[in-house]
């Protein structure tokens, strides 16, 4: 992708340089060059990062595996409270988990928010936008290359900690891959969450012009996203229910479901809070409202992808409505 | 490049309005190629809003801009036109090579060894970070990278403003010696008049957006007259003077008037006559904003094409 567009940085009436090109050896040419160099440390931070992470991931699972084959018996449907997992792994996963968490933060506060702002802020802008290129073509390069690797490098953690992650789900957490944090650490979520927080960071700064002001203000919304997404975490998905008798201890769940919310019901479907009728005469209360059962809502681990997609399917709607607004001023009027 | 227009910039009814108001209003003229321009107003007069809707980086409300007959909205147009900001932005976490490799990578038609022989000259060290250079260095390697570019036209914003005497004439004499070898258009727009007369040919005066005087110097500097004589009437200025001539500028002392004349003729034995500076004749236009402007026929839009060449 690279070579092509630093061919395409010619433009084709112009002749060519009298001196004649001066040697080349390196990789990046034109504007991929510039923009490669300008965030040079960043990104190879953000590669390294990622090397590291995939690697360390990639490693354990054998010892996981063989971890998860010895204690085989050991854990029941819910996930027994096994010390010796959290022991070994407990510590792997939080670290996983906050890394893919944090790292779409860490992009559009540090990547996305300076990446236009610093440009009006030192004016350089004026220098780019002064030489033989196109300001479109500028902003495509300035703006797609960052964001590649950033798709790239949190594509690669998110498929090797997922990979970590799905032989031992029913220990990690207690088995709990809504609340935890899980969920927004794995498959595309954390991918669309760094494609939403960079390009978000991008239009700050370009609104914003100045480079701090944009980077406080990204992370100011990077956190109001991590709560708008929890609310809509549970809307994701149908939440599946199961009823059994009052008074009994129910039947246990799918292996893998995380249990949402527990009501009592009667026996026409009426679902009453799990609270009702626990205080006075309790009897004659239920008898009163006619109930008859308890209900649990769950989540099936069979529906997390499904879930998790929808998610990410928001998410990257909203950048691609963000990153439309971008191009568009960017292109239309001088910054 | 096959058919070179003759004219560097042609301007039709250019204009920009801002929230605040008109910054440039109805500017048609032309700027022949070769020449060494001046723009010259006092602050605040369009000159900024004029050279940035040359570099695109202004889109004027009205009018068109067209550079070498190309208009200026045709990105065809960044590959033959240099900017050379007045604040001088550059990267400055790249080193000077690495600044020239910018100018390389993003230019079609770039020169390494005269950029590389510009910094040399100036014994700027090519490892150097740009942000630890001193302002005549830093002003040297944004030369370099004008130049590397090889416009046929370079804009210049206050080129010399932050810079020390020697540095100041140290690349006045590079600008000049630079432009000269490939034939560069220079339009700059400075504070300097004194500079001014001795580096340019060529005079584009703006006042409250508005374009005073446009022409060569050696056309527009003679066709006016500095007269001193006895004062009379209301202003002191004798009021045949005013009759028969144009008076851009006029100041009485004791009882004595001097006045910047454009004359309509010959002027009388009454007064005695000198013939002014370039700089007498720019600071009388600055002064009196509302005095009638002064463009050559061949400055303007529609005027003799033969007389360029």
């Amino acid at each position: 992708m690279t070579r092509t567009r630093a061919a395409g940085a010619r433009p084709a009436d112009t002749a060519p340089a009298p001196g004649g090109p001066a040697p080349r050896r390196t990789l990046l040419h034109g504007l991929p060059w510039l923009v490669w160099r300008r965030h040079r440390t960043l990104l190879l931070l953000v590669l390294l990062t990622t090397a590291v992470g995939c690697l360390i991931f990639v490693w354990q699972r054998p010892g996981l595996l063989g971890f998860l084959h010895t204690h085989s018996t050991a854990p029941g449907a819910e996930g027994a409270p096994d010390n010796s997992f959290e022991h070994a792994y407990g510590q792997l996963f939080s670290g996983g988990r906050q890394l893919l968490t944090w790292l779409p933060v860490l992009a559009g506060v540090f990547l996305g928010a300076p990446l236009i702002a610093a440009e009006q802020e030192q004016r350089t802008l004026t220098l780019v936008s002064t030489q033989s290129v196109s300001r479109g073509r500028w902003a495509a390069a300035a703006i797609g290359l960052p964001l590649a690797v950033i798709v790239l490098c949190t594509a690669l953690l998110s498929a090797a900690f997922t990979w970590l992650w799905e032989p031992a789900h029913l220990l990690v957490d207690g088995g709990d891959w809504l609340s935890g944090g899980l969920f927004e650490s794995t498959g595309p979520v954390p991918v669309a969450m760094a494609l939403f927080l960079t390009v978000c960071g991008i239009a700050l700064g370009m609104l914003l012009r100045r480079t701090v002001a944009a980077m406080a203000a990204t992370l100011v919304l990077a956190l109001a996203t991590g709560l708008w997404f929890e609310r809509l975490r549970t809307g994701l998905g149908t939440l599946r229910s199961i009823t059994y008798p009052y008074g009994s201890d129910g039947p246990a769940l799918p292996r893998g479901a995380v249990r949402v919310d527990d009501w009592v019901a009667t026996a026409d479907g009426r679902l009453y809070g799990y609270g009702t009728c626990h205080t006075g005469d309790t009897e004659a209360c239920r008898a009163r409202l006619g109930i008859v059962h308890h209900v649990a809502q769950y989540f099936d681990y069979g529906q997390l992808a499904g879930m998790q997609w929808r998610g990410a399917g928001i998410l990257l709607a909203l950048t691609a409505l963000v990153l439309a607004f971008v191009v568009w001023r960017v292109r239309r009027r001088p910054l | 490049m096959s058919d070179p227009s003759p004219w560097a910039i042609e301007a039709e009814g250019l204009g920009k309005k801002y929230r605040g108001g008109w910054a440039l209003r109805d500017c048609s003229f032309r700027l022949p190629a070769g020449h060494i321009c001046a723009l010259v107003g006092p602050n605040g007069a369009g000159k900024s809003t004029f050279l940035g809707t040359a570099t695109r980086l202004v889109e004027p409300t009205t009018g068109t801009l067209k550079l070498f007959g190309v208009p200026v909205s045709d990105p065809a147009v960044l590959s033959r036109v240099a900017f050379l900001a007045q604040d001088k932005p550059l990267y400055p976490r790249f080193t000077v090579a690495e600044t020239l490799r910018l100018g390389r990578e993003l230019n079609p038609r770039w020169d390494q060894a005269l950029a590389e022989r510009i910094v040399r000259s100036g014994s700027v060290s090519l490892d150097a970070r740009v942000g630890t250079l001193s302002g005549g260095q830093r002003t040297r390697v944004a030369f370099a990278l004008a130049f590397g570019k090889r416009p046929e036209l370079l804009l210049l914003d206050e080129p010399m403003s932050d810079l020390d005497p020697l540095a100041r004439h140290e690349l006045s004499g590079l600008l000049l010696a630079e432009a000269a070898e490939h034939g560069t258009t220079v339009l700059m727009s400075s504070h300097m008049l004194s500079e001014l007369e001795v580096m340019c040919d060529y005079l584009l005066v703006l006042a409250e957006g508005r374009l005073r005087m446009a022409g060569q110097t050696e056309e527009l500097v003679p066709a006016h007259l500095l007269v001193t004589g006895v004062a009379e009437g209301g202003d002191g200025v004798p009021e045949e003077l005013r009759r028969r001539h144009t008076v851009i500028e006029s100041r009485v002392t004791g009882r004595q008037f001097s006045a910047l004349i454009r004359p309509g003729g010959p002027v009388g034995d009454g007064w005695e006559t000198l013939a002014p500076s370039m700089e007498e004749v720019l600071l009388a236009y600055l002064r009196s904003p509302e005095a009638p402007g002064l463009i050559a026929d061949e400055a303007r839009v529609g005027g003799p094409g033969e007389a360029a060449a």
